[in-house]
């Protein structure tokens, strides 16, 4: 990988850069109150734009992967039946995106791209996305409460899945292509090449860095992991996990590695219809009834052992080569009962340790 | 980085609805055709025991079995009608245009069953599934051994596929019994739960050699398999083919995963042996 240096002052034009060449940009920016949330960067509010900020409650997982997102239509004339597919080809860049958001995209890349069928909905959304990493280096603006992408092997700085990679070394930017596409913007002469010390000031600032969350919002997966795979949980642990739970859907809403969408047809004209496909949630009691009544996953606390098994299982971690959890605190903000990720993992490897024979 | 473009799985084909045969209440077979006869060519690949994606424009989409064996000419689905979906598909008429895509999943492997015994067991729609796989054995009759099919359906008028069931009954080196709950329209056969054709006299099925076939209404599902296991029969030579809500049919959708599995790529096939380690109802 290829390193740069830029002056502090002229990172915002890495995005004018990209504006030039054709992206639409996306990038956090801050609300009015303490929120934050992506944008598309604009003449406007182009001088808005922060480095450090607090990471925006929606992940920007909908850049791949819409709420909701057109199919395909129908059309219907003489009898006969027209289907056509409904593709959009965007040339997006997201400027910004957290560490552990990024794990989220290659997340999604490995399970829509993955395997036997691919997904030409999102490989539409992900082919032209260009991804400049800011890593998260002012433990005040950047690193949440409930941050631990150091318990998830995330962050704070990602490893891999980037085209750029930016760390404010203070009056300096390091930046460290991940890709040709990276590399090549470093043409520009905003970038010079660095020094020794450049790369020993990073990476002194980023052993500082990993000191820099709180003790208590750690998680440690291993134990987790393992007990989850194993089938060693008991039902216990489920029902208390299940009772904390009040089946918002908030949680598979805000996570940036989520996968599941349910399918709808509506009418949108007199012999037209369209086909959508709607973000689901495996909390909800819907999500596993068939036509008919019968639902195999009744009770609540069925369904969140599906939500942790199916995130932790080693199974599903293998065959994905990332855990389906990015550590960036989302669900544990976002929760009202308290059974987020990082409470869920103590709960688990608390109880089912107690309950083991010693 | 990443590859041009990809075919859309999503995608269906439109098909047209030939002609419908009432089976039994609430329950009729539609015969379709691909309107793209590549379409259909293509289509007609498809193994005993897999599953298609049926569309309704403005209604949706469901998952499907296959009842017809890839050795018959026509294309067919057997369809209660139950939810929204397949009571549009119910209110269709012969000419008139849905889509299907498919075939999808694993279905079963008749290739490593050759020259063993199979035994059939069907409760009531049960049998649609395994209707593909008795006719494609029969199909291909020198391949496997002894062939049997046991039937249970509430009353003599919801037994299936009843034309089939006579040419079964017919068939030299067929076994075909029938059974029914309650004995009405002067039923002479056997009354009772499909288990208890097995005791029957000059009922035998051989254990050694043998794979069960198992489909029907969860209940007959747990009370034939505590029959064949204490038959002798291991969990491995019991298969069954599992049914979940499902909106993709290609593992992406997440509605129907069970355990380490997803029903509509890793199945809807499983050995009774797979089926218990899921973890589930069935």
């Amino acid at each position: 990988m290829k390193a740069r240096i830029l002056q502090r002052g002229d990172v915002l034009k890495i995005v004018d850069l990209l504006r030039l060449q054709g992206y639409e940009v996306i990038a956090p920016f801050r609300g009015r109150g303490r929120d934050t949330y992506f944008d598309t960067v604009t003449d406007q509010n182009r001088d808005h734009l922060q480095l450090h900020l607090p990471n925006p409650y929606y992940p920007p997982k909908r850049f791949v992967f819409p709420p909701i997102e057109r199919m395909m239509m129908f059309q219907r004339s003489d009898g006969k039946i027209q289907i056509e597919p409904a593709y959009k080809h965007p040339k997006r860049a997201i400027f910004g995106i957290r560490s552990c958001d990024l794990a989220g995209i290659f997340h999604l890349d490995r399970f829509y791209l993955g395997r036997e069928f691919r997904d030409v909905y999102y490989e539409n959304h992900r082919r032209n996305l260009f991804l400049v990493n800011v890593v998260c280096t002012e433990p005040d603006l950047d690193i949440g409460e409930e941050c631990f992408c150091v318990c998830a092997d995330t962050g704070p700085a990602a490893r891999d899945h980037f085209d750029l990679q930016l760390v404010d070394l203070g009056n300096e930017v390091m930046a460290v292509a991940g890709t040709p596409a990276g590399e090549m913007l470093f043409s520009d002469p905003i970038f010079s090449k660095g020094t020794a010390q450049h790369i020993e000031k990073r990476h002194e600032l980023l052993g500082r860095l990993r000191k820099s969350f709180k003790k208590d919002t750690t998680s440690w997966f291993s134990a987790t992991v393992r007990y989850v795979s194993q089938g060693e949980i008991l039902e216990k642990t489920w029902e208390e996990i299940g009772n904390r739970c009040l089946e918002c859907g908030g949680c598979t809403y805000v996570c940036p590695a989520c996968t599941c969408f349910t399918v709808s047809d509506r009418q949108v004209g007199p012999n037209e219809f369209e086909r959508v496909r709607v973000w689901d949630a495996c909390a909800l009691s819907g999500f596993t009834r068939m036509a008919g009544g019968f639902n195999p996953r009744r009770s609540v606390h069925d369904r969140r052992n599906r939500r942790f098994f199916r995130k932790l299982a080693h199974y599903f971690i293998q065959r994905e080569l990332s855990m389906a959890c990015v550590g960036c605190g989302r669900c544990a903000a976002v929760c009202h009962g308290d059974v987020g990720m990082p409470t869920v993992v103590e709960m688990i490897r608390a109880a089912t340790n107690e309950a083991k024979p010693r | 980085m990443i590859a041009a473009s990809t075919q859309n799985v999503y995608l269906p084909k439109a098909a047209v609805l030939e002609r419908v045969v009432c089976e039994i209440p609430e329950v009729k077979t539609f015969y379709w055709r691909f309107e793209d006869t590549t379409e259909q060519k293509a289509f007609k690949h498809f193994r005993p025991g897999q599953f298609a994606q049926v569309s309704l424009f403005g209604v949706g989409e469901f998952p499907t079995s296959l009842p017809p064996s890839p050795t018959e000419d026509e294309t067919f689905f057997t369809v209660r009608q139950v939810g929204s979906c397949t009571s549009a598909l119910h209110h269709l008429t012969p000419g008139e245009r849905f889509a299907v895509r498919g075939p999808y999943g694993n279905g079963f492997p008749m290739a490593q069953y050759y020259g063993k015994n199979l035994v059939f067991v069907a409760g009531g729609i049960g049998l649609i599934p395994l209707r593909s796989c008795i006719v494609y054995a029969l199909s291909n009759r020198d391949k496997y051994q002894h062939v049997q099919i046991f039937h249970g359906a509430k009353t003599p008028k919801e037994l299936m596929y009843v034309p089939k069931l006579h040419e079964w009954e017919q068939t030299p080196g067929v076994e075909c019994h029938l059974t029914v709950d309650r004995a009405t329209d002067g039923w002479k056969g056997n009354v009772g739960v499909v288990g208890s054709l097995f005791k029957k006299q000059g009922v035998e099925i051989p254990v050694e050699n043998t794979i069960a076939f198992v489909c029907g209404p969860p209940v007959m599902f747990r009370f034939v398999i505590k029959d064949l296991l204490a038959m002798g029969f291991a969990e491995r030579n019991i298969v069954s083919t599992l049914e979940r809500y499902m909106k993709c049919g290609v593992g992406k959708c997440g509605h129907c995963c069970i355990g380490v599995a997803y029903v509509c790529v890793d199945g809807p096939v499983f050995t009774y042996e797979q089926i218990k380690r899921l973890g589930e109802d069935i």
